[in-house]
């Protein structure tokens, strides 16, 4: 990011353009200057002449020099972005927020659950861990779509589903032809799950309604509200807590977030 | 400091000499005092002895609109440095509102230049009070109507009924009061209490009826944003922004770009406001919660509940200064001082 103006992008220019399904595409960035962020932090990423908004990179933090943003199209901008080829220049910022807490979790259980394209911010955090695995005791994965064609990254399920200390399950919302895993929503994954509850760190990220649900399925399964971490979004401009439209309570999201311990948030309105 | 006595015309004088800078300094219309260029010509003096001025001086920092980035390959950059401002008249809310803007603009992981440069570069000649609006509230938010060293003043002035106490709060201050004043006498300086302490006890009378007495360590306490009862003072509020607007420590803001020509765009960054429905607004479509607070009460709350609850927490300030601007600006009659008397717990 420039110094000397926090306002304004780097250039950054597609390199790759991945049809992820029908709505969502992961876009490959080759940055100005190597685009050093931790698991969970954000970018605004900038379609010229149009705007920006707010998304997590979805690829490894160690791999700086190709960042991966991952990407539903629901809006003016995403529309745009979806057009997009590769040679294209985009505009990055950032990285803003406070990231996931990679370096608390050592010897902890790390449950992470993702539903649709909120496996995206996920995936950054999978590969941190991929990278530190032998500090962490487990990583189990659970993510949730509503049918086939909205599952990410299918590629990679069987090679963390084989990887040692990592496990990976899946669900679809409702039966399919052909498809023999698991039917129901995500939470019908977190039914009597098998982890060590009191060393267990929960990561969630999905949309509001599948937050709230799963927040409810963990603390039935006697998580506390400090075990779980939850991707919270809501409109941000300028990322960096100054432009005040990202609270909730006392919390600037861009800034204190996006992923928030339930605990700090719960007993506000509005959190879902 | 030390504190100079300047009689009318050498104020005035003194005033119109000031060089290196723009001078601004209230002037009285027919619509209360407004924050003007000040003429080097004039032997008028700036309406220091009438109430703080309608509008705030927070536009010298943070401009209502202004291009804040340019981008692409034939864009340029934007110059963000400006030229120095000479700010006079300025009161101890406002000082107060200015830290409360330093603490969200310039602390944290991320300076903000532009605000940055125009904060550094401005001089700031404050005054006491000598007359107050009927919404004038300091005193309920732990503030006062005079200014004291530290407040954030290169020089204070204190009207008298024959001429002006002038006091350097900083080097700079010193450096541009310059000249040969005679010193204060110790009657005019008892002049100056008397004078404070008796808009002291004017604003304590014209609050009466209010009887919370908010700090920032001592916060009221005020029902979350789904608690019914702020229905009662939303159901007035107009969605207008005119609040947000007006108020010295309001500063939310969104960032929009533009095409000006192929390879070359603009981001400006212009004042939002949080009572407005589009302010918290997300991309998305049927089924999905496009917005947290959808209902107008919940983001009435939200503004007083960021002025009096959170702030606090977060910057270790309360956001409200008491200039009671918003209660004069406000077209359905919401008094910020009525909704936290009748909402504190």
């Amino acid at each position: 990011m420039n110094p000397e103006n926090p306002y304004e992008p780097e250039p950054a220019e597609i390199i790759e353009v991945i049809d992820e399904t029908p709505m969502i595409k992961t876009l490959a960035l080759k940055p100005t200057s190597p685009y050093q962020f931790k698991a969970g932090q954000f970018a605004q990423l900038t379609l010229p002449g149009v705007g920006e908004g707010p998304f997590t990179p979805s690829s490894s933090p160690l791999e700086p020099e190709r960042i991966e943003i991952t990407i539903l199209k629901t809006g003016i901008l995403t529309d745009g972005i979806h057009e997009c080829q590769a040679g294209q220049t985009l505009g990055l910022r950032g990285p803003f927020g406070k990231g996931y807490p990679v370096d608390k979790l050592d010897d902890k259980e790390v449950l992470i659950v993702g539903g649709g394209v909120g496996l995206a911010p996920l995936r950054a955090l999978i590969y941190a861990l991929l990278a530190r695995l032998e500090r962490v005791k487990r990583v189990s994965i659970k993510y949730g779509a509503r049918d086939t064609s909205e599952l990410l990254y299918k590629r990679q399920y069987d090679e963390w589903a084989g990887t040692k200390k990592v496990d990976f399950t899946c669900t679809i919302d409702r039966p399919e032809p052909g498809w023999d895993g698991n039917v129901g929503v995500v939470t019908t994954l977190l039914e009597n799950i098998d982890v060590d509850r009191p060393n267990c760190i929960a990561f969630v990220c999905g949309p509001g309604i599948m937050l709230k649900f799963v927040t409810q399925a963990l603390m039935e399964e006697g998580l506390t509200p400090e075990q779980i971490y939850l991707s919270m979004n809501r409109r941000m401009s300028c990322g960096m807590g100054k432009c005040g439209r990202c609270n909730i309570g006392p919390y600037y999201l861009c800034k204190d977030g996006p992923d928030m311990q339930y605990s700090l948030i719960k007993d506000y309105p509005n959190v879902f | 400091m030390t504190v100079f006595y300047l009689p009318k015309d050498k104020f005035v004088g003194w005033l119109s000499g000031l060089n290196g800078g723009t001078v601004f300094a209230p002037a009285a219309t027919a619509l209360g005092s407004w924050v003007r260029r000040f003429e080097s010509d004039t032997d008028e003096p700036p309406a220091l002895d009438k109430p703080r001025a309608a509008q705030s001086t927070k536009g010298f920092f943070l401009p209502p609109a202004e291009t804040i980035a340019r981008y692409g390959p034939d864009a340029g950059s934007v110059a963000i440095a400006e030229g120095r401002n000479v700010l006079v008249g300025v009161r101890a809310c406002e000082l107060k509102a200015w830290k409360y803007l330093d603490k969200v603009m310039l602390e944290g992981d991320f300076d903000d230049p532009a605000y940055r440069a125009r904060r550094e570069n401005a001089v700031i000649i404050s005054c006491d009070c000598a007359d107050c609006a009927e919404t004038c509230c300091c005193v309920l938010v732990d503030g006062r109507p005079y200014v004291e060293e530290g407040d954030g003043a290169d020089i204070n002035v204190t009207t008298l009924e024959d001429g002006y106490l002038v006091e350097p709060m900083t080097d700079k201050g010193v450096e541009l009061l310059g000249g040969e004043f005679s010193e204060a006498s110790s009657e005019q300086l008892t002049a100056r209490q008397r004078i404070r302490d008796a808009m002291v006890e004017r604003l304590k009378t014209q609050n009466a009826d209010f009887t919370f007495n908010a700090t920032d360590a001592n916060p009221p306490d005020l029902p979350l944003d789904d608690d019914k009862s702020w229905q009662r003072h939303s159901a007035d509020c107009v969605e207008c922004g005119a609040c947000t607007n007006i108020c010295p420590t309001c500063h939310c803001f969104y960032l929009f770009d533009h095409e000006l020509a192929v390879g070359s765009n603009e981001r400006v960054r212009a004042w939002d406001s949080c009572l407005l429905s589009t302010y918290h607004r997300m991309a998305g479509g049927e089924n999905m919660k496009i917005s947290p607070r959808p209902e107008l009460r919940s983001r009435l709350a939200n503004r007083i509940l960021h002025k009096f609850v959170y702030s606090p927490q977060q910057y270790g300030m309360l956001g409200c200064v008491g200039c009671g601007r918003c209660v004069d600006a406000c077209p359905g009659a919401i008094d910020i001082r009525k909704v936290v008397e009748d909402l504190s717990k």
